[in-house]
Formats: structure tokens, C-alpha cells, sequence
């Protein structure tokens, strides 16, 4: 009730406001327009998890056109210091249709100081990602992202508030730069669901605030399963369950634009059983730190870390019958990936992504999800409008429950290929 | 030719050499500003402040001035103005800019929405630097350094600058840079000019520069939201 009154808030506020903003200012209004065709070739049995399958990958080997791609970012000035922002997605899989995957309102009030501040309002990322810089949280780098970022777009999108301060250190040309944040949020309290029954996984599918995602055919959600009945077979990462708000707090030093550092929190807390609707409450958090720095010859280091637990338990189901089942999870999970990307003549990247990954159940050993990752890409913007992309991508993984579950070997390697046509229109075309 | 060595913080030690031949009647100030390595330094501000009374600044012309936004930047990056010179603050993007400075020399905000937008320009009578910022874009980051005098010139590629239409007396030479902090500015040097023979004034920053504002692409993205 809380998510669905905020997003109603959030679409209501973002919809009014920008029709209140009346003026004739060549960009107050602005439209960016992505549209994309992509040819995926897979080397894998495994269905895609999109599709309700176990695979990591969100296209199988069809042989057709895939990863159509869809979206538009609206942005739009109200005041002089107040700015709305919407993402546009559409999908055609799964969870069909047009959604929005960020709404918010930004306020920068005109500093007075050398302290920058900058509040957000409604449904945005965490500013975590290093990858997904480009319009719409899409990657510049690569068509598919690393697991962490995945993730991120997959299972975590605050519905609330956040504040940043940045400032300069010392005197105003001065390189050093730090900077905080913090928000509080409401939603996000499934988040760790997906992530534990299927695994980590990469592609460039983003949640959008209505989706329900599909989880992998899990035999205890069947018939004669153990928690029969107890949840949807689906998932919707953006829900609030407990009506108790979760928050991410973090700080950042930057050089000039050479260096890079963050380090931050998330935490949903949300309590790990509670229900509503067919979902259940997770409680996940996890702490993650993200670097980046410029190397000589048009060279540049990226990479991200993360590590945190996620916990559920059911006490009683829904039905008022008290389970065996104390703790159903209590897993931690570490990923990690690194990237090296080069720009050749500005319009020429190719970039090179190591992920590793690994979900485990520490005091029996218990593999939940285990391996890595190797990413090549190569994008290539033919023009401002038009960009070629291609990306070759492996994921080897572990996974213990596997046999028991599906019959499945423990290990599985999955290949991928990707080629992908993309076009960009902006209106006003600005420079 | 003069020439004026200085190395920051020390006292400066001047050289005095056989002069050259100018052109008569017009003193002038030949710098050339390296780097604690030797490396010339460009976009760094000289400027000459006439000491005595006998060197006239009254009477002399204050040009108006035009700090520019194109391509997402402020330009030029620096400018330097006599006390009391109007700028103007064009936009020659079909971006909108937000431009402010909480300086104390200059305190002011300028929204401009439009490509083409002209506002009537600001005056700036206080001397002193003034950094600017724009509220959209956090990467534009401009100055202004407003000095009390008509003789400012600002290095080139070479970092070499030439003050000229000086009139022969005593100048105290400052240096300014946005890429050191104030206190790790090298003190003001005296020169004296006579008339028609340029002086030759070698300048070293000794402290460490912090980098170059620059514009080129780099590989990775750094605005984030």
C-alpha cells in the first residue's frame, strides 16, 4: 500500500509539475529516445531466468532478433533549482509492456558555500554504479553489465529521499573532492530474493517499479514442496512489505577526473518474516565500495566490490501454521568484478570485464551461487545517433542445490554473443 | 633586458642584464612562468601594479569583457579584469546554463536558459578572485581574477606573457594561478621598467601544481546522476 501510494505520489508529482512548467525555454523539456535491436547467439541448455528458467543469461539461443531495446528519459525544469526525471522502459518479456524504471524530482538549491547539495525525491538508484553512467542507467562499457550492477537494476530502487554534499578540499581549484550521501527509503524489502533462488546473474534488463519477475522452477514451491503455497512463484523487488524504511549512506573522495573512490552501506531492513501480498521481506544488506581511476594512453581501471548478507526466515505462513523452518536463509554473498576499457579515437571503446562472484552458506559450506565472469566488448558510435555494439561474454558457476532441485549438474558454463544496433534521438538536439 | 628571477616562497632574486631595444616610449614586461620541473606554465595570470606616484593609471580605458559558455565550459576558462570592468555572460550552447559565484569579491547568480541569452553585464569593482560554477553542469568550473591595475596579461602555450604600455617606474609582479592555493603563491617581485627597454621576468612556481582543468575525453564517465 505504502509503494503503490508513493509511486502514485511520484508519477502524480512528476506528471503535474512538468505540466506546470510553462515556458518556452528551448530545454526545458527534454527527450532522449533509445532504440536498439540486438542479435544474441547463446551456447547453453539453460533457460533464461527472464523466461523462468536457471540460466544467468536473459536470451537463449533462439536464432532471432532479441534484446530489442526501448526507452526514453524525460527531463524537465520547474523552477531554477528543481528538476524532474523520467525513465521510460519497454519490455516485451516476462513482465510486458511500458514502465518506468526512475522518477524523481532533484532539487540543487544555488550554493552559498563551497558545500554543493543535492536532494532527490521518489524512484531513483543508488548512485553505486560506476557502470551504468550513461542515459537511462544504461552502460556506456558494455551491453551487459557486471553481476554487481546487474543486480543493483534488477532488485534495488529506493522509493524516497536522498541527500548529497559535495565540496572541494582546501581552496576552489584544488583537485580533492569529497563528497557524502545519504537516503531513506521505503520498498526494496524482497530484495536478496532473486539473488538467492537464482543466482547472480548479467545482462541489462532493468526492474521497472511494476514488474513481477519470474524465479526459477524451485520444487519447493510445488506441489508437495516445503513451502508450498507460502508465496508467489513470481517476484517484485520494489515492494514494501513491513512498512519499515531502509536506508544507504555513503562517502566519496575524487581527483580531479582521474581518480575515484566511494565507499557505501544498503540496508532494507526489512524484517526477514514478514508478508504481504505473496512476498515475503528479505533483509538484506551489504557493504560496497567502488574505484576508478584514469590510466595514460586513453586508458581507464574501473572496478566495484560487494559484500553483505540476506536473511528470511518463516515463523508462521500465512495461513497461521507454525513451519519447521526457523531460518530458511542466512547466506552471505561477496561479488567483485574489474574492468579495463579503452577509448581509441573517440569513437572506438573496447572494454574488458573480470566478475567473480560467490553465495554461500558459510557454516555448511553450502554453495548457493559460485563462479565468474569474463566480458568483451567492443562499441563503436558510428555517429552522434548511431552506435554498433558487440560483446563475446562466459560465465562458469556452481551451484550446490542444483542436482537436487532440477537434476542439473553442480557446474554449468554459459557463452554468449552479442551484437546489438542501436539508435539515439534527442529532442531538443542538444550539444 | 631585465630579467627577474623568482622562486616562491623565498625571497626572489633579481638579475640584472644588458637590455635589449624596444620600441621608445612604451615599457614592457616579458615573463615566462615555468613549473617546479622547468616546464612552461600556461594560463597563468601576471600582473603589474605601478608603484609611486608617478606612474599614472587614472585615465586609462576599462574595457568591457565577455565570459563565454560553449561546449559545456566557461570560456576562457580564466579571465582577468581591471577593477570596475563589465562582463558579459553570453550562452552560446543550446544547453541551458545556471551560472553562480559565492566568491566574496563577486557574489551573483545568472540563469541562463537559451542559447543567445544577453543579460546586462555585471560589473566587477572588487578585486579578488571569483570562482564560477555552474548549477547544472558540475564540471564548469571558470574564474575571474578582478586586479586593481591595467597591466594583466596571461601566459600562453609557452607560458610566456607580455605586459605592455607601461609606463617607466617601479611595478610589483604578482602571479596567480587556480591551481595552487593562495599561500603557495610565489611573493610579488619588484621590477622596474624603463622606458622603451622591456624587461625580461622569469617566474617559477616551486610548489606543486594540481592539475590542469581540462576538457579532453577521458575514458570513463564522471558525471554521475
Amino acid at each position: 500500500m505504502v509503494t503503490l501510494l508513493i509511486r502514485a505520489g511520484v508519477a502524480g508529482a512528476c506528471a503535474l509539475l512538468a505540466a506546470a512548467a510553462l515556458a518556452d525555454d528551448a530545454d526545458r523539456h527534454t527527450w532522449t529516445f533509445d532504440v536498439a535491436v540486438g542479435y544474441p547467439a547463446t551456447s547453453t541448455d539453460l533457460v533464461p531466468w527472464i523466461e523462468g528458467g536457471e540460466g544467468k543469461l536473459r536470451f537463449d539461443d533462439d536464432g532471432g532478433l532479441a534484446g530489442n531495446h526501448l526507452a526514453a528519459e524525460y527531463r524537465g525544469r520547474i523552477t531554477d533549482t528543481l528538476r524532474v526525471k523520467t525513465v521510460f522502459d519497454y519490455a516485451d518479456d516476462a513482465s510486458a509492456g511500458l514502465d518506468i524504471t526512475e522518477a524523481y524530482l532533484e532539487w540543487r538549491p544555488l550554493p552559498t558555500s563551497v558545500n554543493q547539495h543535492t536532494f532527490r525525491f521518489g524512484a531513483f538508484y543508488p548512485p553505486f554504479s560506476l557502470e551504468n553512467s550513461d542515459v537511462g542507467w544504461a552502460s556506456p562499457f558494455s551491453t551487459s553489465w557486471s553481476t554487481i550492477n546487474t543486480w543493483l537494476g534488477e532488485e534495488i530502487r529506493p522509493l524516497g529521499a536522498e541527500w548529497r554534499i559535495r565540496r572541494h578540499v582546501g581552496f576552489a581549484g584544488s583537485p580533492h573532492e569529497i563528497g557524502a550521501f545519504v537516503a531513506g527509503f521505503y520498498g526494496n524489502d524482497p530484495a536478496g530474493t532473486l539473488l538467492f533462488w537464482r543466482g547472480f546473474a548479467l545482462h541489462d534488463r532493468q526492474t521497472r517499479l511494476n514488474d513481477k519477475l519470474p524465479m526459477p522452477p524451485m520444487p519447493v514451491f510445488g506441489a508437495g514442496g516445503s513451502v508450498v503455497g507460502v508465496r508467489d512463484q513470481s517476484v517484485e523487488p520494489i515492494e514494501e512489505i513491513d512498512d519499515e524504511p531502509g536506508y544507504y549512506a555513503g562517502i566519496e573522495w575524487r581527483y580531479a577526473r582521474r581518480a575515484l573512490v566511494q565507499l557505501a552501506y544498503y540496508d532494507n531492513r526489512a524484517y526477514p518474516d514478514s508478508f504481504r501480498d505473496g512476498q515475503w521481506g528479505w533483509d538484506t544488506a551489504f557493504t560496497h565500495l567502488a574505484a576508478q581511476v584514469d590510466l595514460p594512453a586513453g586508458f581507464g581501471l574501473m572496478s566495484q566490490w560487494m559484500s553483505g548478507a540476506t536473511y528470511w526466515l518463516i515463523a508462521t505462513t500465512p495461513t497461521g501454521m507454525t513451519t519447521p523452518f526457523t531460518e530458511l536463509v542466512d547466506d552471505e554473498f561477496n561479488a567483485s568484478f574489474l574492468m579495463l576499457t579503452k577509448r581509441v579515437a573517440a569513437a572506438h571503446r573496447v572494454s574488458l570485464r573480470y566478475d567473480t562472484f560467490d553465495f554461500a552458506r558459510e557454516e555448511t559450506d553450502l554453495t548457493i551461487d559460485s563462479g565468474h565472469a569474463w566480458t568483451v566488448a567492443y562499441e563503436y558510435a558510428a555517429t552522434p545517433s548511431l552506435a554498433l555494439a558487440f560483446e563475446w561474454l562466459t560465465i562458469e558457476s556452481t551451484r550446490d542445490l542444483w542436482p537436487f532441485f532440477y537434476g542439473l549438474p553442480r557446474a554449468a558454463t554459459e557463452h554468449q554473443f552479442r551484437l546489438k544496433l542501436s539508435y539515439r534521438l534527442q529532442s531538443p538536439a542538444t550539444q | 633586458m631585465q630579467v627577474t628571477r623568482l622562486r616562491a616562497p623565498a625571497v626572489a632574486v633579481a638579475l640584472l642584464v644588458a637590455a635589449g631595444s624596444a620600441a621608445a616610449g612604451q615599457g614592457r614586461i616579458a615573463a615566462t612562468i615555468t613549473d617546479r620541473e622547468g616546464a612552461p606554465v600556461p594560463q597563468a595570470v601576471v600582473y603589474a601594479e605601478p608603484l609611486g606616484a608617478d606612474v599614472p593609471t587614472a585615465g586609462l580605458p576599462r574595457p568591457s569583457a565577455v565570459m563565454d559558455q560553449k561546449d559545456r565550459q566557461f570560456v576562457p576558462h580564466i579571465l582577468v579584469v581591471r577593477a570596475g570592468t563589465e562582463i558579459l555572460f553570453p550562452n552560446s550552447d543550446t544547453v541551458s546554463h545556471h551560472v553562480y559565484s559565492f566568491s566574496p569579491a563577486k557574489s551573483f547568480e545568472l540563469a541562463l536558459y537559451r542559447q543567445g541569452t544577453v543579460h546586462p553585464p555585471l560589473v566587477f569593482d572588487t578585486p579578488g578572485e571569483v570562482t564560477l560554477g555552474c548549477n547544472i553542469h558540475d564540471d564548469m568550473v571558470g574564474y575571474i581574477l578582478v586586479v586593481d591595475t591595467p597591466y594583466f596579461a596571461m601566459t600562453d602555450g609557452d607560458g610566456e606573457a607580455s605586459l605592455a604600455g607601461l609606463a617607466p617606474g617601479k611595478y610589483r609582479v604578482h602571479l596567480w594561478t587556480p591551481r595552487l592555493k593562495r599561500a603557495d603563491l610565489p611573493a610579488p617581485v619588484e621590477v622596474d621598467v624603463a622606458d622603451g627597454v622591456p624587461a625580461a621576468f622569469y617566474a617559477q612556481f616551486t610548489a606543486k601544481l594540481s592539475p590542469a582543468h581540462h576538457s579532453a575525453a577521458s575514458s570513463l564517465s564522471w558525471s554521475r546522476y
